[in-house]
């Protein structure tokens, strides 16, 4: 598999609290990997290294075979990679199609509004409604639409399933999965272990900044106790 | 009665648009970037004085009213990159200490320039004199401001909700790392937007500058009035700008009629009351420096 992402020896600090330790990891071309680890473990930090958002202090960010360590996020996000952030992040005040609008950058690509509202016809009945008054399934749905429009080639997912019912967190997770097929690469962080772990080819575990794991997804899937001593918790079934 | 009352109401009206198209530009750049313009009447000033040289040497009116404005936009948008950017990421209270700041020095530089006196600066024929609208007659020139105005502000509404860089201004204003992580340059969104302030700001120094005169110190003059408008609309909304213009342009406006030396003091009467009932002013929304 063909690299698309290496991330080399990372480390980002917020003021002089350092997040991030000697961070690598790799994302091949259409594959899905999942990071998973404790809250603070610096999941987030991580993607936000990775798209510009918090600049890291050292280590490399390669993207398709070009540096792109501390480039600006606009910049990033018009290579190709996408973002579906934690808590959705929607533009409240703005509509759904405002929300879609607002990520069609001209790049080309298969993947355009009508055809979001085709896979997600949930969020074509809502094209007019404020982003703030979806719900929290139908936002999570609108953040994965908003990020597609932009035609991404990897996409960083972060803890798609907070705050959402079962059922809710299965319609998310068929709809990733269908991405995946259509050979979007991802990087997924999720608090929910075994379920990221059903998704991905592999993972990455971090702890207090640093990578701890590194191995096939279902290799890790299939030993709980590895999981628990690792992420220090115990271990839901995934649902 | 009402032949004194129908004029002021009128002049309140004229009053009342100027405060809030210069209110409007202030919250543009509030919004989005939290900086509180102590120079916004500076820029006023300069497109008035502009606008003053151009037509003194003979262009015509109609040009000097686009021409000086744009002017003030190249002025602010330099300002902006090299002196404001860098306090982005401040508190609010660096930028607007170092507008005002400018403000100063800019009142000083236009007196080097065109003197501590006001300079006369008349509308043009065809718009001296007065129109009669029946029941009284006013100047056209004050007429003409208001209709300039207004088609300002309905311009400005029309690109912020129908132009796809309208879309990104008002996403940025709730978001600017998420409109940066799809792909938009919010650099470039900073400079514009600043532009845009400054561009409104100076097509009502111009119109300013033909009704009240011109003076070092005209722009600042508005200002403060700016500022109630924009405290009185509510932080974040254009809407409650043009609202709060106006209720400040009316209440300055009949004061003078009945009680002139109260005139001043009318505005902040009315802010207080509005602050007591509704304290993030009328349309007033939660969080702008969140």
């Amino acid at each position: 598999m063909s690299e698309l992402l290496a991330v080399e020896g990372l480390c980002t600090n917020y003021g002089k609290i350092r997040i991030l330790r000697d961070v690598s990891l790799r994302v091949g071309e259409g594959e899905c990997v999942a990071l998973l680890g404790l809250n603070g473990a610096g999941k987030t930090t991580t993607m936000r290294s990775i798209l510009g958002l918090t600049p890291p202090r050292a280590g490399t960010v390669r993207y398709a075979g070009q540096t792109i360590t501390g480039w600006p996020a606009y910049k990033v996000a018009r290579l190709g990679v996408g973002y579906v952030p934690e808590g959705r992040r929607m533009f409240k005040d703005l509509s759904t199609l405002e929300n879609l609008q607002l990520a069609e950058n001209g790049r080309g690509g298969s993947w355009t509004i009508a055809r979001v509202f085709e896979h997600l016809p949930k969020l074509a009945e809502l094209r007019s409604r404020k982003s703030g008054r979806l719900s929290g399934g139908e936002q999570e749905m609108l953040a994965i639409g908003r990020a597609l429009v932009a035609n991404p080639r990897l996409i960083l997912v972060d803890e798609p399933s907070q705050g959402l019912a079962p059922l809710i967190v299965e319609e998310v997770y068929h709809i990733l999965g269908e991405l995946k097929k259509s050979g979007v690469a991802i990087l997924l962080v999720e608090q929910n272990a075994l379920l990221a772990l059903k998704m991905a080819e592999r993972a990455y575990v971090l702890d207090s900044g640093s990578v701890v794991h590194e191995g096939p997804a279902a290799e890790l899937a299939g030993d709980r106790d590895r999981i628990r001593s690792l992420m220090g918790m115990d271990v839901a079934p995934a649902n | 009665m009402i032949e004194h009352l129908a004029p002021q109401v009128f002049n309140g009206l004229v009053l009342g648009a100027f405060y809030a198209i210069v209110g409007i530009g202030l919250s543009l750049i509030m919004n989005l970037t939290g900086t509180i313009n102590m120079a916004h009447g500076s820029f006023m000033t300069l497109a008035g004085y502009l606008a003053f040289t151009m037509v003194s040497r003979g262009t015509s009116f109609w040009f000097a009213l686009v021409a000086a404005p744009l002017i003030a936009v190249i002025v602010g948008i330099v300002v902006e990159r090299t002196l404001v950017r860098p306090l982005y990421k401040r508190e609010p209270f660096y930028s607007l200490l170092m507008t005002f700041g400018l403000s100063l020095m800019a009142e000083e530089i236009y007196r080097l320039i065109w003197g501590a006196n006001g300079v006369p600066f008349s509308p043009p024929p065809g718009l001296a004199g007065a129109a009669s609208l029946g029941f009284m007659s006013f100047p056209k020139f004050r007429i003409f401001i208001v209709i300039v105005l207004v088609v300002a502000m309905v311009a400005l509404a029309l690109f912020l909700t129908r132009t796809r860089f309208g879309l990104r201004l008002r996403a940025a204003v709730q978001d600017t790392e998420m409109i940066a992580a799809l792909g938009t340059n919010t650099q470039v969104l900073y400079a514009v937007n600043f532009g845009l302030g400054i561009f409104l700001a100076g097509i009502a120094g111009v119109l300013a500058a033909g009704m009240l005169g011109l003076a070092p110190t005209s722009g600042n003059a508005l200002l403060m009035p700016a500022f109630v408008t924009v405290i009185i609309g509510g932080m974040g909304s254009l809407f409650g700008s043009i609202v709060g213009g106006l209720l400040i342009g009316m209440a300055i406006s009949l004061t003078t009629l009945w009680i002139p030396a109260a005139s001043e003091v009318s505005m902040y009467v009315l802010m207080a009351l509005v602050l007591l009932v509704r304290p993030r002013g009328l349309f007033g929304e939660e969080g702008i420096f969140g």
